[in-house]
């Protein structure tokens, strides 16, 4: 029986090479006439080849917008401000529009949330696959169709259901055919924004079964979106975690969990009871995730931070002013965060 | 803080709920709930766990009238509640048993203030007059931890947040002061870092009013925090019943233990795999004699295909419904007779 | 305890909205004209004086005279009067019956919203004009209250259709099954619950009822099928018609009534397109947009830049 625990021998490969894309400082803002928001506000992330990155945050923290900027999907009002998004060495904001239609779905591909809804509810599977492919390269309908089997019984679907509906296939196997499209090229990147949200428990360990084993075998990287993160903390080899539109920790997942440490993610944590194990009384994050229009000055998450009390009046000078910085605490382990800093 | 008016409890005899469905030619009924049995009682939350097409949500708007079952009785006081025509006799009932629902924005009336949500069951149930009426809501308010109340009252839903407005579903629940809260899936759409708050509210009010809770969820970490007692349900059926702990230490039935192998858990150190499905949950659409699970059971025999397994109580407490690990009095004699294939 | 005064709230709304409030101002400056009619109109407007006859605009008569010498001015006011009061009755009784019916079926279901369904369409397939043509033919008297109730109950139909779907959608919202849950009769969970969320579609219903009701009413007084005793728009424009005002060369006895009737229906409409523009946040920001767009565009033509790149989507 094999295990779903990141093996140490594919965490390492995944990090010595080149990194396959590096986001760097990347400035996402909403621009309307009433106001302009910043959804990711000088962000910088890296995904190593083959590796399983995990970014975890609650509603309107930016990661949905970020996994967007990305795959270079951003749509008005929304608009790439600063930064770049280098991806296998080339920087990708300069791209026209040609060579970025080559790009998605060949290099990067993209499962969105409530993806399972995004299949064309009047035409076959089987259609749709060809459609996709007939997209990106010359290829005849009998092998796209072909192929388009291999795929479906890669996720685990029997390829007879080519010939099916959108509405005859459940939820979790719906998502299992736009994971199997998002596969079809053999992209080098994968990009999952809440992949499994909607779906049932169980559906939802079967699909990440899968992911894990088609990972291992084709080797392509992941940045796995989701506010699941005890989910993160079992799939991903890193996990990272934003909010309020930054990136406040990042480190590999086994140690995230093991000792987190900014706050925020000590507290995310702490809200997910444990299933096994002694059951005490947790006490979640106070507060309410800031409204990104008019963010709290300093550190976005003083307000809710239990260590930003008045009383250590020069600290929390600097936490109502200065904006932490990320910095890495020890290898691979980033923080963004006064304390951190205040005790090295 | 006020007394509970009295020790009440909630049973639920062999509830069933069928509904038709399908086109014209092929007509179809969904046995969404299918003999279910179990008691609500004070000072005591019961989780009731499933997936979607479980029949959890239907059993909690069963539980509130909103539907009327099949078959079966919901028995509160002594009188069967789902039988009830009269209007008096369902609003008392109303008066005693409360819901909260999962859509925090959906369940609050977008063009209300939250003084309005609150004030409505005061008036309709003529529990507070004239002046008392603002004190009582402002007194909910804090109660569910809405501070200041008097600045909260006179907003509209789309200026508190999710979490705050989930606190407003509840304080309007607790206005008619009511001895069972029915709440569907009250946190599964609220950001992960407010859960627990609400979660830990409900704990207070269940200790500190007696109140009882039917939490219905489809998450098993959050049911084991904040319940006392489980119910797993599929397919329409209740597959397991016992105390939290115990049903989650040692369960008796298959899909339990598949829930459990399936929920994310960050501090498993091993997570062994589980066999992918292939097919639907529609074991609940006409379904054929037998287990309903049977199609996925790792531990089916042959008779589990053809007779419904009875819920058996197997352990003090700790009941299940399946041929293999809580086989009934009868079916145990077969057992001994014919080898077990 | 501060209080919420909810009047001015959607007030304000359609204030904002440049279109809505330029609709305002219109139908507000009929309004004024119309209730002061009596102290700046001649005592009978449709008085004769041969004299006078066909007289051009002038000091002495604002919009000139008609054929047979009546004060046109006195009529397009007094007209007003008529006009307005007739759309907003029609409007109001078929808004009326509309919400309650439309309403009513969705949530009650099953054999009331057939039986009320059944109503719906019985009357939506009757022609509305075809038929106020041949009730206005046979009928002996055919005063207002003729007309309001025969406009209101040809027209409600349409409305109740779009209500009834609007309502059956907030029916399933939780909100509602929270109310039936603590308890609310079923009255008011429709008075109180669902009909204040469909405010804006219910004034929306009205306005159109409004200045339909205007148009078909002036328009069936127009072709002779009005009371020759009345003083409205349309009639005015009737004898204008038959008198052949045009062939001689006057316009006046149509232009004035015509441009009173113009701008009263162009203002309805718009505060209608204001009351879809708020409703519909979606249209709002296109809307924007596009203004946005045509600004930058005028600007930079007044400043005389021959180039000017339009910005298409980030």
């Amino acid at each position: 029986m094999t295990t779903m625990v990141p093996s140490p021998a594919s965490a390492s490969r995944a990090g010595d090479a080149h990194p396959l894309v590096s986001v760097e400082q990347l400035v996402v803002e909403y621009v309307t006439p009433a106001r302009t928001v910043r959804a990711v506000d000088g962000v910088s992330l890296t995904v190593g080849r083959g590796e399983i990155v995990g970014l975890a945050g609650e509603s309107g923290c930016g990661k949905s917008t970020l996994a967007n900027a990305v795959m270079q999907v951003l749509h008005a009002p929304a608009k790439l401000a600063g930064g770049r998004v280098v991806f296998d060495g080339e920087d990708m904001v300069g791209k026209s529009t040609e060579e970025l239609r080559k790009f998605r779905w060949r290099n990067v591909s993209m499962v969105f949330q409530s993806a399972m809804n995004a299949l064309n509810p009047v035409m076959r599977v089987g259609e749709q696959f060809v459609d996709m492919m007939h997209a990106h390269e010359r290829i005849s309908k009998r092998h796209a169709l072909a192929r388009a089997g291999d795929l479906l019984e890669l996720v685990g679907i029997d390829r007879g259901r080519l010939r099916s509906y959108p509405h005859q296939l459940s939820g979790g196997m719906r998502q299992r055919v736009i994971i199997a499209m998002a596969l079809a090229l053999e992209p080098e990147l994968v990009i999952m924004d809440e992949p499994t949200t909607a779906l049932d428990v169980v559906v939802q360990r079967e699909i990440l079964q899968q992911v894990r084993d088609l990972q291992a075998e084709l080797g392509f990287a992941v940045l796995f979106i989701t506010h699941d993160l005890s989910l993160l903390l079992e799939l991903a080899h890193r996990v990272a975690i934003m909010y309020a539109g930054e990136i406040v920790e990042s480190a590999p997942a086994a140690e995230l969990n093991r000792q987190p440490r900014h706050p925020y993610t000590a507290g995310l944590i702490e809200s997910f009871p444990p299933l096994r194990g002694p059951l005490e009384r947790l006490s979640g994050i106070g507060g309410a995730p800031p409204d990104l229009s008019a963010p709290p000055s300093g550190c976005r998450f003083h307000p809710r931070c239990p260590h930003c009390r008045p009383e250590d009046a020069v600290l929390y000078r600097r936490q109502t002013t200065e904006r932490p910085i990320l910095r890495e605490i020890s290898p691979s382990h980033q923080v963004a965060c006064h304390l951190v800093e205040g005790a090295a | 803080m006020s007394v509970p008016k009295r020790a009440s409890v909630l049973e639920v005899r062999g509830l069933s709920k069928r509904f038709a469905a399908g086109g014209a030619i092929r007509r179809s009924r969904v046995h969404a709930v299918e003999d279910v049995s179990f008691t609500l009682e004070p000072g005591r939350i019961t989780a009731l766990a499933g997936e979607s097409g479980s029949g959890k949500s239907t059993v909690a708007r069963l539980l509130v009238r909103l539907y009327e079952p099949t078959s079966g009785s919901v028995v509160f006081d002594g009188r069967d509640i789902a039988r009830e025509r009269r209007r008096r006799a369902i609003l008392a009932y109303r008066s005693q048993v409360q819901m909260i629902f999962q859509d925090p924005f959906g369940s609050l009336n977008p063009v209300k203030t939250i003084r309005h949500h609150i004030e409505r069951p005061l008036r309709i149930h003529k529990l507070a007059h004239g002046d008392q009426v603002e004190a009582r809501v402002l007194e909910l308010l804090e109660r569910v931890g809405l501070v200041p109340p008097e600045q909260i009252a006179d907003k509209y839903p789309h200026e508190v947040s999710g979490g705050q407005r989930q606190r407003v579903a509840i304080a309007r629940a607790l206005a008619v002061e009511p001895s069972v809260v029915i709440a569907d899936e009250p946190i599964s759409m609220l950001d992960v870092s407010i859960r627990i708050g609400i979660l830990n509210l409900m704990r207070d009010l269940k200790e500190q009013q007696g109140l009882s809770f039917l939490y219905v969820t489809h998450d098993l970490a959050s049911a084991r925090y904040v319940a006392d007692d489980l119910l797993v349900m599929y397919a329409g059926h209740i597959v397991e019943q016992g105390p939290v702990d115990q049903v989650l230490t040692e369960p008796l039935h298959p899909y339990t233990e598949l829930l459990l192998a399936s929920v994310p858990d960050a501090h498993a150190a091993e997570r062994e795999r589980i066999e992918i499905h292939r097919g639907g949950q529609t074991a609940a659409v006409d379904p054929k004699p037998g287990c309903r699970f049977s199609d996925r059971c790792p531990i089916a025999i042959d008779v589990c295909r053809s007779v419904t397994p009875p819920l058996v109580t197997a352990r003090p407490g700790h009941a299940a419904r399946c041929h293999v690990t809580a086989p009934s009095s009868e079916l145990r004699e077969e057992r001994d007779v014919q080898p077990v294939r | 305890m501060p209080r919420r005064i909810v009047l001015p709230g959607w007030m304000w709304l359609l204030l904002r909205n440049p279109k809505s409030r330029l609709g305002l101002v219109m139908v507000g400056f009929m309004i004024v004209i119309a209730v002061i009619a009596p102290l700046i109109s001649v005592p009978d407007p449709t008085a004769f004086s041969l004299l006078d006859a066909r007289q051009a605009p002038s000091w002495h008569h604002l919009f000139g005279t008609t054929d047979q010498g009546s004060d046109i001015f006195s009529q397009v006011v007094v007209g007003a009067r008529r006009s307005l009061l007739l759309g907003a009755a029609a409007g109001a009784l078929a808004t009326v019956l509309a919400t309650t019916l439309g309403i009513l079926a969705a949530y009650s279901g099953g054999i009331v919203d057939e039986a009320i369904n059944f109503l719906i369409n019985v009357f939506l397939v009757i022609p509305t004009i075809p038929l106020l043509v041949v009730i206005s033919s046979y009928l002996k008297s055919r005063g207002m209250t003729t007309m309001i109730l025969i406009l209101g109950l040809t027209l409600w139909s349409f409305e109740a259709r779009i209500l009834r779907g609007q309502a059956l959608t907030l029916k399933g919202r939780d909100f509602v099954l929270a109310a039936k849950v603590a308890g609310e009769s079923t009255r008011r969970i429709v008075f109180g619950e669902i009909m204040p969320n469909m405010i804006s579609r219910i004034a929306a219903g009205f306005v159109l009822v409004f200045y339909v009701s205007l148009l078909v009413d002036s328009g069936l007084e127009f072709l002779g099928l009005g009371d020759a005793t009345h003083v409205s728009w349309g009639m005015t424009l009737y004898w204008a018609q038959t008198n052949s005002s045009v062939l001689q060369g006057e316009w006046w006895p149509f232009v004035f009534p015509g441009l009173a009737l113009v701008i009263t229906v162009l203002g309805l409409t718009l505060i209608l397109a204001g009351i879809d523009e708020i409703s519909n946040p979606r249209l709002r920001d296109e809307v924007r947009q596009r203004r946005h767009l045509l600004r930058r565009l005028f600007a930079a033509l007044l400043s005389g830049r021959a180039a000017v790149r339009a910005e298409g989507p980030a």
